[in-house]
């Protein structure tokens, strides 16, 4: 079983999943932009309140969308620490040569927030409410000035959705592989360095040529389904944009906006401040 | 109408690899509307023609002919595939979209139809093919016979007047092959389609109007269902099997000296209509009825013990779901068991347990006397117990067959020369020792098979545990790979084979295991587990077709002994009891 969350979409027909697939990858661009610009933490809680707010708006289970900072965990915990342990200030509390000051407390804080409501957002806007087929229709209608520099959009984006279908089908047949050499015999958890990478040999060859007889398999019938590249051929996902469409990108520019303008117009709050608002 | 004209095909000609004829000045015709199948081993060039049709590969002599339009005419290439769609065997490698609504919408996009169109036609194939309301599924959500619906869901919104099934059927369990067949037929009911079936199965090949036997690349000969069953030598020469219930009938008629209707004893009631009149229907009588044997010669000396097993596999949307609840069993040095049981009724789960791939808990697993809960037995463990997996030529990965072999013995650190024993034994075993130097990659399907058995074998274990061995093989092909086997269990060792396939089971084993959703529904000899048709019903199992016929008999024959299994076991017992009657 695949446990990976990669092109995992949840179905639903929110107004999140029912929104233009490049309006959402826009949109993203957009808002992750706006989180790593986030200065001051006013902004930031008028940010944690909007991505609260499109979680509600997805109707997924908070469960679900909060899993998707998992892989990003080691990172965030990492940063977390750094920032607690290395920015200078107010001192709080000492311990050995550990100084934790206020404003390494607050800093730790907003890097924690900007990397997971950057997470959060992306996910909720595109892996979890949106088709990966969708998706890359979407790359392929984005990225079609490019065309002109010859740059093969069509392929690019057919090869990106193929090889999303196909993970979860590879993650079984790598698990099926490596427990059919463990029964001969193969021992992946022991041994020296050499001896891991010769055992290693023993699971990506077979998935190699596995993976090439699958593409010969997938081609022959792309090929019997009458395939023959972009020419011709109806994009599904491509409609063109309505109201809500218009509506959500402009919300988006308006937060890039305005996360821009805080950091010249909004005046620097008072450590004491600070520390009302941030703890 | 689809035309082969002197056909010929020829692998690798351009490549400048070793050319490999498959099709050989091959002439056939396919009326529109029609039912056709084509039969031959592996490797005869059956799939070969099949590409043929729809221009996938083109005749290197010859032409292809579809509805008058040639295959070779770049101009209409792309109508011929429209016209004539193709479902492949394996059901992983024909899924193109991310969901079951792109894929259906794959073809008709690639036909440039309108959105509203593609849409429509989607969801009227998704209800024809009894998908519907799975529109927004992933493929690997499906199971095996969903994913071949939804292959067959594609090729119609394309809306072809033919389809053909390159084996589509071989990967599937006798459940959802069934489900698959039904369909097919219905489809061609509905739709007026015609059908081009390439299969391994023979009742499958008793539903078409016409069979092709096929070897060499061309046609060995060809009939309908009833001429070409009739000619049981050819037929078997060809590497194919006879039905069971068209074999009972004839040879009885043979042996009774009487003549039959072929066609009449085409069908399994048929036949046995026939038979019933051939040895004189004495009608419903009560009397003796001989009963199997309670239990099976086993040697008592245990080599397996599982206890209240059970297991659940985690999701990745939360709740875990069952594989194995509370099973039991125990397991005899040089016994054959035989684990049968639908798709996910955990048998595949239950075999990993036994050489420790899948720890035991909760429960106990205890092999050759050692609990396997300890890692250090597992290890060494494994020595002792030859797993081998489903399609398990997918794991070649050296050089040649010989050092693929020799992977298991170097694991364990045997010396030179130990260790070319140990090949040369495995090899021999399984009648490839003239293929040792030849890569893996360059053997045909069977040939492969053979090699990653040899594998297994060469460390010589104690206990051989064979996940489907003989999928995907021809007929033929099968019987060989078992009578191998048969031979390594009458050395002594302990054989533990999992199938869908009652009819090889039932001959083979001498006890059988019944999983149903992760329990133990049944152990027993065969005669047991086959004893009530209702039972095995419920566990999505077939009656092997012998047994089946001779239960069917017993109301008639008084004394009827209906323990048996093969085709000639039943013409004894139907012998033996029908001259008990009449004398």
């Amino acid at each position: 079983m695949g446990k990976s969350m990669l092109g995992r979409s949840v179905p639903g027909n929110s107004l999140l999943h029912r929104l233009d697939a490049r309006v959402k990858f826009l949109s993203a661009i957009l808002i992750m932009a706006a989180t790593l610009s986030i200065r001051d933490i006013r902004v930031m809680g008028l940010f944690i309140l909007w991505t609260g707010l499109l979680m509600a708006v997805s109707r997924i289970r908070p469960g679900i969308i909060l899993r998707s900072i998992r892989p990003l965990l080691f990172i965030i915990i990492f940063a977390v620490i750094l920032h607690l342990f290395t920015v200078d200030g107010h001192l709080l509390f000492e311990w050995g040569v550990l100084r934790v000051t206020r404003e390494g407390l607050v800093s730790g804080f907003m890097t924690a927030m900007r990397l997971s409501l950057m997470v959060i957002n992306s996910s909720l806007l595109l892996t979890l409410t949106t088709a990966p087929l969708a998706i890359a229709d979407a790359l392929e209608s984005l990225l079609r000035p490019l065309a002109w520099l010859r740059f093969p959009v069509h392929e690019f984006a057919m090869m990106m959705s193929i090889a999303l279908r196909f993970v979860p089908t590879l993650m079984d047949e790598a698990d099926k592989i490596m427990k059919a050499q463990s029964s001969r015999g193969a021992d992946y958890d022991t041994g020296g360095l050499l001896g891991r990478a010769r055992g290693l040999v023993s699971i990506l060859v077979p998935l190699f040529i596995s993976s090439f007889r699958r593409a010969d398999d997938l081609a022959v019938a792309m090929d019997a389904r009458c395939y023959s590249g972009e020419e011709g051929r109806t994009r599904l996902y491509t409609a063109s944009l309505n109201k809500q469409d218009y509506a959500f990108l402009f919300a988006a520019l308006v937060l890039l906006t305005l996360v821009i303008l805080s950091r010249t117009l909004l005046s620097p709050l008072s450590g004491m401040m600070v520390a009302g608002l941030g703890l | 109408m689809i035309e082969f004209r002197n056909v010929s095909f020829t692998y690798g000609a351009m490549q400048g690899q070793r050319p490999v004829a498959a099709v050989r000045n091959l002439s056939l015709a396919i009326p529109r509307g029609s039912h056709v199948t084509l039969i031959g081993r592996n490797g005869s060039g059956k799939s070969t023609a099949a590409r043929l049709m729809n221009g996938l590969l083109l005749p290197d002599e010859g032409q292809v002919l579809l509805d008058g339009m040639s295959t070779s005419d770049d101009d209409s290439i792309y109508e011929i595939r429209r016209r004539c769609a193709m479902v492949f065997q394996n059901p992983d490698n024909q899924i193109i979209g991310n969901t079951v609504r792109d894929d259906i919408a794959f073809g008709p996009a690639n036909l440039g139809l309108s959105r509203e169109t593609i849409l429509e036609r989607v969801e009227k194939s998704l209800e024809m093919t009894g998908l519907a309301g799975m529109g927004d599924r992933q493929p690997h959500e499906l199971s095996g016979g969903q994913k071949q619906k939804l292959a067959i869901a594609s090729a119609l919104a394309m809306e072809p007047d033919y389809l053909v099934l390159d084996e589509a059927t071989s990967m599937l369990d006798p459940a959802a092959r069934q489900d698959i067949m039904d369909l097919v037929l219905e489809l061609k009911k509905k739709r007026d389609l015609t059908i081009i079936q390439i299969t391994h199965h023979m009742e499958e090949a008793l539903m078409a109007d016409h069979v092709y036997v096929i070897s060499g690349g061309g046609i060995a000969f060809d009939g309908t269902p009833a001429e070409v069953f009739d000619q049981v030598e050819r037929v078997r020469e060809e590497g194919m099997a006879v039905p069971s219930h068209l074999e009972i009938a004839r040879s009885l008629a043979k042996r009774l000296g009487q003549s039959y209707n072929r066609e009449k004893i085409l069908s399994f009631e048929g036949a046995l209509e026939f038979v019933r009149q051939l040895l004189g229907n004495p009608g419903p009588l009560s009397g003796e009825v001989a009963v199997c044997p309670a239990e099976a010669l086993l040697s008592g000396e245990e080599v397996i013990r599982v206890e209240d097993l059970s297991y659940a596999y985690d999701t990745s949307w939360g709740k875990p779901i069952a594989a194995l609840e509370n099973v039991s069993l125990t397991v005899s040095r040089g016994e054959i068991l035989g684990i049968a049981g639908h798709t996910g009724s955990g048998k595949s789960t239950l075999i990993q347990h036994l050489n420790g791939l899948i720890p035991a808990r909760p429960g106990t697993v205890e092999v050759l006397g050692r609990d396997l809960s300890d890692r250090k037995v597992i290890r060494e463990i494994r020595r002792e117990v030859g797993l081998l997996f489903q399609y398990p030529e997918d794991q070649l990965f050296e050089e040649t067959v010989a050092r693929d072999i020799a992977f298991a013995p170097l694991q364990q650190k045997r010396s030179p020369e130990e260790v070319e024993r140990m090949v040369l034994r495995a090899a021999r075993r399984l009648d490839i020792e003239d293929i040792l130097d030849r890569s893996p990659f360059e053997l045909s399907g069977g040939q492969r098979r053979r090699a990653a058995i040899a594998g297994i074998l060469a460390a010589e274990p104690e206990i051989v545990i064979l996940d489907e061995p003989a999928a995907g093989l021809d007929p033929e092909g099968r019987d060989l790979l078992f009578t191998d086997l048969m031979t390594l269990a009458s050395e002594g060792a302990t054989l533990i084979i999992v199938s869908h396939d009652m009819e090889v089971l039932t001959r083979l084993a001498d006890r059988i295991l019944i999983m149903k959703e992760g329990k133990n529904a049944g152990l027993g000899t065969p005669g047991q587990i086959t004893a009530s048709a209702a039972f095995l019903e419920e566990a999505h199992l077939d009656m092997p077709a012998p047994r089946r016929f001779l239960e069917e008999m017993a109301a008639f024959l008084p004394g009827l002994d209906t323990c048996y299994f093969s085709a000639d076991g039943a013409v004894r017992a139907l012998l033996a009891a029908g001259g008990v009657s009449r004398g």
